[in-house]
């Protein structure tokens, strides 16, 4: 049931409080986007995320980690999110 | 549900060279998962069942629901399985984590690991546990009576966000 990502988008999937916050499970949203401008482009969907989602979570690409940047001012090494790509938010977990 | 490759057959899983993890919705089964760490070479089998507690600091649970991603956290898990197997030169590992609603005082979690000598077994089980609460990506939400929920956290063992209502901050 691998859902197809609209021409044009990456998919974003939203885990535990990341998917209470947002009451989806995951949506697709435009692309290119540059990593660096994720949180900023949740939160204006989503008023507040960041401090009660986001701040906490890890963040993948394709199922990888990836480091957030913590400024505007390192462009070369820019992450951007392409067309396809399958991003995901993850809190904290709690297995066992 | 989040997962993009549940299965068919209610089990995810993923097995290489001695190590076996896998995601379910069923009822966990602690025979079968010791069996596939059976070895003639082994003088131990240790097996950690996890199971689920009516109550957190005295608040009481009415129900646990674990949702998880599954490709990654599959992988996660066998990395981890693969990494223990070597340290401790185990003869096999299994991992299985039951995933949606677990009834009160139902396996959530089984580890069974097997080596030549019960010290090792000992130490990979509770090592890999450890390693499985730290990272593997499953989520366990509590529900209390009352209708109000909780998504936990195993990082400090605080109280996660609240589910019922988001404005509530």
């Amino acid at each position: 049931m691998t859902s197809k990502t609209p021409k044009g988008h990456f998919n974003v999937l939203y885990f535990a409080s990341a998917g209470s916050f947002t009451a989806k499970q995951m949506e697709a949203m435009p692309a290119p986007l540059p990593l660096k401008k994720l949180f900023g482009t949740l939160e204006a969907h989503y008023e507040g995320i960041t401090e009660n989602v986001l701040e906490h979570s890890l963040v993948t690409i394709n199922l990888t980690y990836v480091e957030m940047p913590s400024g505007e001012d390192d462009d070369d090494q820019d992450i951007i999110i392409q067309e396809g790509d399958e991003v995901a938010i993850i809190p904290p977990v709690s297995s066992g | 549900m989040n997962s993009e490759q549940e299965s068919h057959q209610g089990v995810d899983l993923l097995e290489d060279d001695g190590c076996y993890v896998a995601l379910t919705h069923d009822l966990l089964d602690a025979g079968s998962i010791m069996d596939k760490v059976r070895s003639p070479a082994a003088g131990a089998i240790v097996l950690f069942a996890g199971t689920t507690r009516d109550n957190f600091a005295g608040k009481a649970v009415k129900e646990l629901q674990y949702t998880a991603y599954n490709k990654l956290a599959l992988r996660t898990m066998m990395d981890i399985a693969k990494a223990i197997r070597t340290k401790h030169e185990l003869k096999g590992i299994a991992m299985i984590h039951r995933l949606g609603v677990v009834p009160i005082g139902e396996e959530s979690i089984l580890i069974a690991v097997s080596s030549a000598h019960r010290q090792a077994a000992w130490r990979a089980g509770e090592e890999a546990l450890e390693e499985c609460k730290a990272r593997v990506e499953v989520w366990k939400r509590e529900e209390f009576s009352g209708g109000e929920g909780v998504w936990r956290a195993n990082r400090d063992g605080a109280v996660g966000q609240k589910v019922a209502d988001t404005t509530d901050a």
